[in-house]
């Protein structure tokens, strides 16, 4: 009785305190939209293609997010989908199909090709996992290299008809959909049953069977997933450089990919975001070192030292100071992180009410 | 008297050479609580694997209700409505006991005329999870840790969050593998109460334990497996009584028993175990 008095007291708190904690969570949000947005008014043509192709990155990290962070299957053969999804759609609109319809093609190529991968490697773990998709990722830069008649391989494919778009277009464009799909990711994998199901393949296979899902179909399906997601970030490379070739695609490709991932946090959709953009603007910025190994020693220590201060990655980071932030603001606002501290101190922790819960989701 | 609900007709598995389940007989009845013992390596938990599935049996059948599930594989089995728990917890240990409770409901919402997929992006918090989650924590005695990470769960309260994901589901027959382990007094009443209410409201639960104490409590019937044989099926106070039953345990009831038991015919040895034996 006197527990159930002291939640609700508890809640009222809570409620006013995830009030002001909202407000001030918008006006951040906002004004960070803001100044993103209104970033190419402010930069040169050059900065924008570097972030455009930042934006582009981000949804291959996603797509790696998909199946490394969510699902544990380590893919090193990522760049294969991008590169299957970027000649698909270079090819069709050169030869004058419409960029709309080239651009479902290449998506939808990526998808069979992802499940194709995905029937022999959703059997596979570990090591032999790891050797598969690179193996399919060497399959595919050496097919697009070697296709001459279709993709014109090491000559490079030209004239790729596109939507016509300025860089500004393209920023904006580029910034909305690389968003939208962080939160997409990020509600499946925090909210959804969907995000349970694919972490308990992750953590436990036979536990996770031993609940009826099936863990085949599920690996298969964050494949299929997976590989449209980078398949559509190809098709966007391939409109916006409009110029291919297959040295675009190689295992090196995969491996940054990978790194950009594993620097944002395997299983974060933002801390991803971030590191795409960060580790394709880096090597820019460090060009007032010259043009000499220099530079790209800094960029690999660089990244060498968040890994090692920072295991989780950038969205480890994310996640304990929106935790602490919580905790500061709310109180008794249940975060899972917050949350496990509390309970190991006193064992009170009431499960949070839903409306406390929407108001998270938003912050 | 009713058709049982498990029946399973000489199942045999062999790892090789060995043979760990041979022929053996079982047959399992709605509203029971069905003990399962035997000596360590008796292939108690083989046979689990074989009737949940993570064991292929190489003969024999195995049927639930009408349905023969031998060959279907784990999950399969799980929608049908075959339920566990493992020796050794298994359980997502980064998700929260929320969240891993909440994910025991795949076996009934992806069961033949669940609505499957449909229900992949519903919200965590939505009436159609939160509701049959929060039933299943408080049922179990843990709707306080719900938002802990389980790694942070000490081990005998994992057993609950274990208990619970699986009865989300609402399985009609549950494996219980040692499930008592690592649990207080208090855990273990509680634990007793539960399994109980689940026989009663007609389902058969499969229990293995090694704790005899508690098989007598809660079992209707036990089966005594040893060496990978069905040696003996009746109720806890005739297996206290039975000599084959005496023999395989020797005396040392609830512990390891010795590596060779005796030949039927001889009388019972006294038991000897070395440490050495003890200890494989």
């Amino acid at each position: 009785m006197s527990d159930r008095k002291r939640s609700g007291g508890m809640l009222a708190g809570v409620s006013g305190g995830v009030a002001v904690s909202m407000a001030t969570a918008a006006t951040v949000a906002v004004v960070i939209v803001a100044l993103l947005a209104a970033a190419p008014l402010m930069l040169d043509d050059y900065w924008i293609n570097i972030l455009v192709l930042g934006f582009i990155s981000s949804i291959v990290v996603l797509s790696l997010n998909v199946l490394t962070g969510y699902t544990g299957l380590l893919s090193f053969g990522q760049a294969g989908f991008v590169g299957a999804g970027a000649y698909t759609y270079g090819v069709l609109s050169v030869w004058g199909v419409h960029p709309l319809l080239a651009a479902i093609a290449g998506v939808a190529l990526a998808l069979v090709l992802g499940l194709l991968l995905g029937l022999p490697a959703a059997r596979l773990k570990g090591h032999y996992l790891a050797i598969g998709t690179l193996g399919f990722g060497v399959l595919m830069a050496q097919s697009l290299n070697n296709m001459v008649d279709v993709t014109r391989g090491p000559m490079g494919l030209l004239g790729i008809r596109s939507f016509g778009w300025s860089h500004q277009v393209w920023y904006w464009a580029g910034l909305a959909i690389s968003l939208a799909l962080v939160a997409l990711l990020h509600w499946i994998e925090k909210r959804t049953f969907l995000g349970v199901i694919l972490k308990s393949v992750k953590y436990d296979e036979i536990s996770a069977m031993s609940s009826g899902i099936a863990v085949f179909a599920v690996k298969l399906g964050a494949f299929c997933a997976s590989a449209a997601l980078a398949g559509f970030a190809g098709v966007l490379f391939a409109s916006y450089v409009r110029f291919l070739t297959p040295d675009l695609f190689t295992s090196a490709d995969s491996f940054r990919y990978l790194m950009m991932t594993v620097v944002g946090g395997a299983a974060s959709a933002g801390g991803g975001w971030i590191a795409a953009l960060v580790l394709t603007a880096l090597p820019e910025a460090l060009r007032g070192f010259g043009e000499t190994n220099l530079r790209l020693l800094i960029y690999g220590a660089t990244v060498l030292c968040v890994l090692w201060f920072l295991p989780q990655g950038v969205g480890g980071v994310l996640e304990t100071c929106s935790a602490r932030w919580r905790r500061s603001r709310g109180g008794a606002a249940v975060s899972t992180a917050a949350a496990n501290a509390v309970a190991t101190a006193s064992s009170s922790t009431k499960h949070p009410a839903p409306d406390q819960q929407r108001s998270e989701t938003l912050s | 008297m009713s058709r049982p609900l498990l029946s399973l007709a000489g199942v045999t598995k062999r790892f090789g050479g060995v043979t760990a389940v041979d022929g053996v007989e079982l047959l399992g009845m709605a509203g029971q609580v069905h003990g399962l013992i035997g000596p360590n390596g008796a292939g108690k938990s083989t046979l689990i694997g074989c009737i949940t599935g993570v064991n292929r049996i190489n003969a024999g059948e195995i049927w639930l209700g009408d349905e023969r599930i031998d060959a279907l594989p784990v999950h399969r089995r799980a929608r049908l409505g075959i339920g566990r728990t493992f020796q050794k917890i298994r359980l997502p240990a980064q998700l929260t006991v929320y969240e891993a409770v909440a994910s025991g409901l795949a076996a009934s919402w992806f069961a033949r005329g669940g609505r499957g997929w449909l229900h992949a992006f519903t919200s965590l918090r939505a009436p159609a999870i939160a509701q049959p989650v929060l039933a299943a924590l408080e049922a179990a005695g843990i709707e306080d840790i719900a938002e802990v990470r389980v790694a942070s769960v000490p081990y005998g309260r994992r057993h609950f969050v274990e208990l619970a994901r699986t009865l989300i589901a609402q399985p009609k027959v549950l494996f219980l593998d040692e499930p008592a382990t690592g649990m207080t007094a208090d855990e273990r009443q509680r634990f007793s109460r539960q399994v109980r209410d689940v026989a009663a409201r007609g389902r058969l639960v499969v229990l293995v334990e090694h704790d005899l104490t508690l098989v007598g409590e809660l079992c209707d019937q036990v089966t005594v497996i040893e060496q990978g044989r069905r040696i003996f099926t009746g109720t806890p106070g005739e297996a206290q009584r039975d000599a084959a039953v005496i023999r395989a345990y020797l005396g040392t009831m609830s512990f390891v028993a010795p590596e060779v038991p005796p030949p039927a015919q001889s009388p019972p040895q006294p038991p000897a175990p070395t440490p050495g034996e003890a200890a494989t």
